[in-house]
């Protein structure tokens, strides 16, 4: 199967830090469900940046889809993205509109007609269960609803690849079950999901392969839920 | 094609709901665009057709030479002869002390204080007199054949009737250099008001933009509403600087036309300027991208910094 993403001896340094990543090599085949775990600050975020090129390496390559991203022309970039359905641990929905138009601003973006732009909105929204809060504005949702509209916004391009950064760092257990369930339904589908989490949740009962980052370092990590961590862990909204 | 149709489209759509939302700023803002637009546009109105007046009074130049009181038949009659050679004159005729005697005395008829001045004269303190329209219009060599007309013997004085029009004239030359400082400082008042004013909508708006970045936008993605917010702020500022430009004309035309009257004219300020408003409404649309260009280029760099 061909490698949708592969990483070759990655490393990323933001300007007077340290290396948050060093020497990543890995790779990611199409329809694979992957997780990236570690404590915070050992360079998750910057991973999953740099497979949505929001970020380019200071070293090393990036191959999305057998494309260099360092080499890509800035103009290219955006098209690039649209191939990621991006998900954010803060959401990052719109609150100046309601639930329909926060969804449907990637197919805007696409430049896809309006009618046909509903009626995907709408499918959307159907495969999170929000389809009955079209009209409502996203700050009237809960802490996972809201998760679900950024999850709906990610979904509605119909992406090949799902990125989803921390999503259920905010939420407690029940709603973080709602979450899985729907990224494990996108991933039989097809769609690849990688998900970094800080966390061994949702993965007891997967065999999903896992990329366990330590102080920037790929490691070998632990394979299986890590038992000091408890699944049930709560942060309150 | 249609993709790119419907980015336009939608852009179009969504720039006219926010202005709709926020009508009164909206309206506040084409204002302001339209009195600057305005007053540069009155200058220039006041200045063109007061060029234009002084050069159909140019045209009609008249050379006018009154004889010596004392003139006799004879003179008059050497005179006329001089008049007939001289290669420069188009045509002249002579009217006699009586003539303009009879003439006044006719003009002054309705006016009881004059004709009452003129009867208290007794006798006529008009010189005979020849009108002279030359063949050149050019201010210069009218200038030489009034000298010349002037050094005639029995002659007590030539007039160019045009000095004050020559003078206006040269006067309006210089408007209208200050016509083009002024329109330009305008511009660049414009240009500022209209950046400024898209900027800080997009401040406004900078989740949507960073959001709109992270999920694929292109920059001319995210740049066209706002282009198209500076061409209707400049299309609509242009509007309304014509009805403002049309109303002042209406208003000033009752009071020219008196004027007008009073010298036989139906000299009046063209209220349907099509040129002008043409020009009006292009230049604020051109500012109006320009000025959203510059302010959606700086602010795009600064967002993709963070």
């Amino acid at each position: 199967m061909q490698n949708m993403i592969r990483f070759d001896n990655v490393s990323k340094r933001y300007p007077g830090s340290d290396e948050i990543l060093k020497n990543a090599s890995f790779s990611i085949d199409a329809g694979e469900f992957v997780f990236v775990t570690g404590h915070s600050g050992a360079g998750k975020s910057t991973l999953l940046k740099l497979i949505a090129a929001t970020e380019r390496p200071s070293r090393g390559t990036v191959l999305i889809a057998n494309q260099n991203v360092s080499q890509l022309k800035a103009s290219v970039i955006p098209f690039l993205r649209r191939r990621f359905g991006l998900i954010f641990q803060d959401h990052k929905l719109l609150y100046d509109r309601n639930c329909f138009e926060n969804v449907i601003l990637p197919l805007r973006i696409n430049g896809i007609a309006e009618q046909e732009a509903a009626k995907r909105v709408r499918a959307a929204l159907d495969k999170v269960g929000l389809l009955n809060k079209e009209k409502a504005m996203p700050i009237t949702l809960s802490g996972g609803e809201q998760q679900r509209l950024a999850i709906a916004r990610a979904v509605v391009s119909r992406p090949a690849i799902l990125l989803a950064d921390e999503p259920t760092g905010n939420l407690d257990a029940d709603y973080a079950a709602d979450i899985m369930a729907i990224f494990n339904a996108f991933n039989q589908v097809g769609v690849t999901v990688i998900m970094s989490t800080h966390d061994a949740l949702g993965m007891s009962a997967n065999q999903n392969r896992v990329l366990h980052l330590h102080q920037g370092k790929l490691t070998d990590g632990p394979n299986k839920p890590n038992p000091n961590t408890t699944p049930t862990e709560t942060f309150g909204l | 094609m249609s993709n790119w149709l419907n980015h336009h489209l939608q852009a179009i759509k969504l720039v006219l709901f926010r202005m709709r939302s926020n009508a009164l700023s909206t309206f506040m803002i084409c204002l302001v665009i339209a009195v600057a637009m305005c007053l540069p546009s009155l200058f220039y109105l006041a200045v063109d057709n007061l060029s234009k007046l002084t050069d159909k009074m140019q045209t009609e130049t008249e050379i006018s030479l009154f004889l010596k009181l004392d003139a006799n038949a004879d003179t008059i009659a050497e005179i006329d002869a001089t008049l007939a050679k001289n290669p420069d004159i188009r045509e002249y005729h002579l009217i006699t002390k009586d003539q303009a005697w009879q003439q006044l005395q006719e003009k002054s008829k309705d006016n009881q204080d004059i004709s009452d001045a003129i009867n208290q004269l007794g006798k006529n303190p008009l010189p005979d007199a020849f009108f002279i329209q030359a063949k050149s219009a050019d201010p210069k060599s009218l200038d030489a054949l009034k000298n010349t007309l002037q050094d005639i013997s029995g002659v007590e004085q030539a007039i160019l009737n045009a000095d004050w029009a020559k003078r206006l004239a040269s006067l309006l030359s210089i408007g209208k250099k200050l016509i083009f400082f002024i329109a330009t400082l305008f511009a660049v008042v414009l240009l500022v008001i209209i950046g400024n004013t898209v900027r800080m909508q997009i401040l406004t708006q900078k989740d949507e933009i960073e959001v709109s970045y992270l999920i694929g936008a292109t920059n001319s993605f995210i740049r066209i509403p706002f282009l198209y917010a500076g061409v209707l702020y400049g299309l609509f500022g242009g509007l309304i600087s014509i009805l403002m430009i049309a109303g002042i004309i209406l208003t000033f035309n009752n009071s020219i036309m008196e004027i007008s009257q009073l010298y036989s004219s139906d000299f009046r300020l063209n209220i349907l300027n099509t040129n002008l408003y043409l020009t009006l409404t292009a230049t604020a649309i051109v500012i109006g991208w320009i000025g959203s260009y510059l302010a959606v280029s700086r602010a795009i760099s600064s967002i993709k910094l963070n």
